[in-house]
């Protein structure tokens, strides 16, 4: 459905009772450290643009000259993630969401609206291990680890791999080598998960030094509509004792952050956040920001600093005064779900030390924004520069072939990126490597 | 020997279908004024979720209770003939337009769902029900339309 479709639709059945609001801004001016932040516009019906999903068949997605994309793996069910084990296998999460409960008559529409751009696959909830084979071509399949409950975050310590379940962060026993694990493994902690559970995706990464884990918390609502109280420890970035599983908040008022990542330069814990919608096309700017501990970036009270949302009550001027401006925006509505630093020599020097985003893109923007993978130069750990498109064609005007996701670096330095709806993991070389 | 009464055309075994539905959606809509006043005192999430669920379920019914109210209306000349039916269907048709607005305003999320629109429109409607409602009682209890003829008390 288009924009103006819905805009005639609207001020006809509503008698023109109000205007259509603000027109869509180029997303280039809100990229970087000082986002252009428009007045809020508070919508009776808010923009929306639902692509269809129409897959591939046979296309590839679009990249710049000196690169080459190549289907990986193809067939697969909701891939949302990716995890390299040290040997090179690759670990896929084929996971979904928890069907959310209809509180309101609004959620009912938008649980219409929101299955057409969803993979029409039934998750598995399951971890898929891929071999390549020496030439790149996937040379062997096994299902890893199976009966999962929304899985989402992987991370290998050790002998010890974890996977952030949307409830809680499970401990497996790993081997190199392994294709499949049947122990049962151990609950290290539990999750905020709950009847709700608006935000499911459990991002997970180890510190450097592998004493502790990090899981990201969405929050439980897109703006405190389900209460205050479903909030609790959610909108925040758990840091987890590895050796007891007891928690602490590292940082919060972070709406929903995920691909989480050590700069590997600073040693320094980033994140890519996806923040709030119904504020018009241009808000709230999405955004990657390294994460301060203790540090407070915002949601609910705030956004992008000290803006105050309108739609908190009560509402909280000590919390907005503390609230952190984050590093860079991405712009608004671009959904990025996956992030990761380029430490490879396999790819251009272009693309060397910056980090790679994966954009899902999102409900609430018409024309769409995201629907793509970025990249963002660094320079002594800090973003430097504009963030440049890398992979694109995953989506036209109203259609989707794909949705990029979670990102990977493969031991051979190629960019790995989980495409949900298309299926597919598709891996980035340089155009000099001979398929 | 008493003249016929104005009929209503939108009738079941001779009861006229619009006043046995037009409870519903002003308990409905009255009901939302009363959940919004509790939400803008608590900001109790729970309390804007009724007047959500309150207005979509008096819209619901409203279809039905327009689509009676406009075949009685254009169903017999007499009814059409009495001032009262005019100030009943321009009023209530501006309360069916300003709760259709107001269930937008409801399905946004957060204080700004009920504080300072919605809760406005869900007064702005209740009054306005007390406008349409008398003129309705006057259209039954003085004018006779749906009535019996050939009744008396």
């Amino acid at each position: 459905m288009r924009r103006a479709h819905l805009c005639v639709a609207t001020l006809a059945a509503l008698g023109a009772l109000s205007g259509c609001g603000p027109a869509p801004i180029d997303p280039h001016r809100q990229v970087g450290a000082n986002p252009y932040l428009p007045a809020i516009h508070q919508y009776l019906l808010p923009p929306m643009l639902v692509s269809k999903v129409v897959g591939w068949n046979g296309a590839t997605p679009t990249v710049p000259a000196g690169v080459r994309i190549d289907a990986l793996a193809t067939g697969l069910k909701n891939p949302r993630s990716l995890y390299v084990l040290p040997n090179g296998d690759i670990l896929v999460v084929e996971s979904g969401g928890p069907k959310p409960p209809i509180s309101r008559p609004k959620e009912y529409f938008m649980a219409l609206l929101e299955k057409k751009s969803h993979s029409k696959a039934d998750p598995p909830q399951r971890i898929t291990l891929i071999r390549p084979a020496a030439n790149g071509a996937p040379a062997f399949r096994s299902i890893f680890l199976d009966h999962l409950n929304s899985p989402f975050g992987v991370v290998l310590v050790g002998a010890d791999l974890y996977v952030a379940n949307t409830d809680g962060v499970m401990r497996y026993p790993y081997q190199t080598g392994q294709t499949r694990i049947t122990a049962p493994g151990v609950q290290l902690t539990e999750l905020p998960a709950g009847p709700i559970n608006h935000h499911w995706t459990k991002s997970l990464t180890a510190s450097p030094d592998g004493t502790k884990l990090y899981a990201g918390v969405g929050s439980n609502s897109n703006i405190t509509e389900n209460g205050i109280g479903a909030e609790k420890d959610r909108a925040a970035i758990w840091e987890i004792d590895r050796a007891t599983g007891a928690h602490r908040l590292y940082a919060t008022g972070l709406r929903n952050p995920n691909g989480l990542t050590f700069e590997p330069t600073t040693h320094a814990l980033w994140a890519v956040v996806n923040e709030r919608d119904e504020l018009g096309p241009d808000l709230v700017p999405d955004y990657m920001t390294s994460v301060r501990d203790g540090g407070f970036y915002g949601w609910p009270w705030s956004y992008w600093g000290r803006h105050i949302d309108p739609r908190v009550m009560p509402r909280n001027p000590a919390m907005v005064a503390k609230a952190i401006m984050p590093d860079y925006s991405l712009s608004s509505h671009v959904a990025p779900l996956g992030m990761v630093f380029y430490t490879g020599s396999l790819l251009p020097a272009a693309y060397r030390g910056g980090a790679f985003v994966g954009e899902h893109g999102s409900w609430d923007r018409a024309p769409i924004n995201g629907y793509k993978v970025v990249y963002i130069p660094f320079a002594n750990g800090r973003p430097a520069g504009a963030a440049q498109d890398v992979v694109t064609g995953f989506a036209s005007k109203n259609e989707a072939r794909g949705r990029p996701v979670g990102l990977a670096i493969d031991n051979g330095g190629g960019l790995l990126i989980a495409d949900d709806v298309g299926g597919t993991v598709w891996r980035m070389t340089s155009a000099t490597v001979a398929r | 020997m008493q003249a016929e009464n104005p009929r209503s055309t939108a009738r079941l075994f001779g009861r006229p279908i619009h006043v046995m539905l037009v409870p519903v959606p002003i308990v409905c809509f009255v009901g939302t004024l009363l959940t919004d006043i509790a939400y803008w005192r608590t900001a109790n999430m729970q309390w804007a979720n009724f007047s959500a669920w309150l207005l979509t379920a008096g819209l619901l019914v409203s279809i039905l209770v327009a689509l009676t109210g406009v075949i009685d209306f254009f169903g017999d000349r007499r009814v059409r003939g009495i001032g009262a039916a005019w100030i009943h269907g321009t009023v209530n048709a501006l309360v069916l337009a300003l709760s259709i607005w107001n269930a937008f305003v409801h399905s946004r999320d957060g204080y700004t769902s009920v504080v300072p629109t919605g809760i406005t429109l869900s007064a702005i409607v209740v009054a306005l029900l007390l406008v349409s409602g008398w003129n309705g009682w006057s259209l039954v209890y003085r004018h006779r339309v749906g009535v019996r003829s050939g009744t008396s008390g």
